[in-house]
């Protein structure tokens, strides 16, 4: 086999691949702050009294939940200047990495919409009444009661939630971004499509050791943050 | 925005909806037993077996379904081609149909999937279950199937309901193999009029209404399974 498949080619890629890991990490990073900020309102929506803000941010969970990441990209690519046009504004020269923003930012908050909404139920509301009860504002009892014991629930699913960012994000060189697999691609071209394989084990084994790496940091931060937990389940 | 172009790609869209249902469904039906058998193999201990599940698991969740799809579809090719060359077998490995590639892809990711989701399954079973079923005369099979079984497939429908819609939303990277499903059929529609925003609503339109309607069934389906249920679960 070995006229089709050359071991060093996959050594040789690694170095060249993991620099353009920044432009993956840029593009995955701020639409995890984005994405958890507009999932924090969607969150405040879903359990809020009115009816309606309940409704639409179920729909627009639902509708999140039920498209693929490259159609939305897509889209998101194709749609927003279009939209824009009529508004008089010209977004074509804009950078494609804002488009890969604005979909994964899109995407992550319906996911963190969830997450915050179940991590928030969790906690049990007497907490909350205990905490009001002893004469704390509802602000201090949100931000000194509720939200330590939420995080910690939110935790896993937030790490999870990030796994599966980056690796939609894998998706992002569709539509012309050069992060580490659009660089791959771009590889695979100037060698006239020879070793194409040994490149994607190469960009297979960048992902699978950034995901270990994730789930191992969030498993610790688990570990750290629920010190303070045990003694209140005991209660 | 061209109308008439959004109203007919929309059945061109839609016409691609059989095959990406197939892909689902063959997946499916190789991943749920293999997924059973190998997650049983995780929580017995079984040697070998079940540290290759572990690995197994742990690459498919680690990496993009992309990358998978395109370390398949670039090594099957060659692998094959080597095997059809020494055994004289004369069928241009090019003329496969790529939908079988899609099977092999789709099957693999899911395997992975659904062997966590089983797995976590059968742990909220209690282990007085089994034993309480040996104890009254039933064999281990028996146990599995009347009284495992029932209990962990209520537990594990909703994750089964998530790896389902995920699986009809990842057949959308078909095109890579070059498979004629949903979003490539109707890409190539638009490739004529550069009509992209219309295609990509049709594709999007045609998503919503396919995975709210397997949501809908599974969640139908659930309600049926769950008078299996334990009153206090």
């Amino acid at each position: 086999m070995d006229k089709y498949f050359d071991a060093s080619y996959i050594w040789n890629a690694i170095p060249v691949l993991l620099p353009f890991l920044k432009v993956t990490f840029l593009v995955a990073g701020s639409s995890i702050v984005l994405g958890t900020l507009f999932g924090l309102l969607l969150a405040v929506a879903k359990l809020s009294s009115l009816k309606i803000l309940q409704r639409l941010a179920n729909l627009y969970t639902t509708i999140m939940r039920c498209t693929p990441s490259i159609v939305l990209l897509f889209l998101v690519y194709y749609g927003v200047p279009a939209l824009a046009e009529n508004f008089g504004l010209n977004l074509h020269s804009i950078e494609t990495a804002f488009f890969v923003v604005v979909t994964f930012t899109l995407q992550f908050a319906a996911i963190m919409s969830e997450v915050i909404r179940s991590a928030y139920l969790a906690v049990n509301k007497g907490q909350f009444e205990a905490a009001v009860s002893v004469g704390l504002t509802p602000f201090q009892a949100y931000r000194r009661i509720i939200f330590p014991q939420a995080l910690v629930i939110a935790l896993p699913n937030f790490g999870n939630g990030m796994i599966a960012l980056l690796q939609e994000g894998a998706l992002a060189y569709t539509i012309g971004l050069i992060d580490i697999v659009g660089k791959a691609n771009l590889i695979i071209a100037s060698n006239i499509n020879a070793h194409a394989l040994e490149i994607f084990i190469a960009l297979a084994i960048v992902y699978w050791v950034l995901s270990i790496i994730i789930e191992k940091f969030f498993t610790m931060l688990e570990k750290f943050f629920s010190k303070g937990k045990r003694t209140l389940e005991t209660t | 925005m061209n109308y008439q172009f959004l109203l007919e790609t929309f059945f061109v869209a839609l016409s691609g909806v059989p095959i990406a249902l197939l892909v689902t469904i063959v997946a499916l039906l190789v991943a749920l037993p293999l997924g059973f058998l190998l997650a049983l193999t995780r929580i017995n201990k079984i040697p070998v077996i079940h540290h290759f599940a572990k690995i197994y698991v742990s690459f498919v969740r680690g990496t993009p379904i992309i990358i998978q799809i395109f370390i398949i579809y670039s090594s099957l090719p060659l692998l094959l081609k080597i095997i059809f060359e020494k055994y004289n077998i004369a069928y241009d490995i090019y003329k496969i149909n790529p939908i079988w590639y899609a099977f092999i892809v789709f099957a693999f990711s899911t395997t992975a999937i659904l062997i966590e989701v089983f797995r976590s399954a059968l742990g909220t079973i209690e282990k007085g279950q089994l034993e309480a079923a040996h104890a009254v005369g039933l064999t281990t099979f028996q146990a599995y199937r009347r009284i495992i079984i029932p209990q962990a497939l209520v537990v594990a429908m909703p994750n089964i309901c998530t790896a389902t819609v995920n699986l009809i939303k990842a057949t959308s990277l078909g095109y890579a193999m070059s498979l004629p499903e949903i979003t490539l059929k109707a890409k190539v529609a638009a490739n004529v009029g550069y009509n992209y925003v219309e295609a990509y609503i049709d594709i999007f339109i045609v998503y919503l209404i396919l995975c709210s309607t397997v949501e809908y069934i599974f969640k139908r389906y659930e309600k049926h399974l769950s008078k299996f249920k334990v009153a206090n679960a």
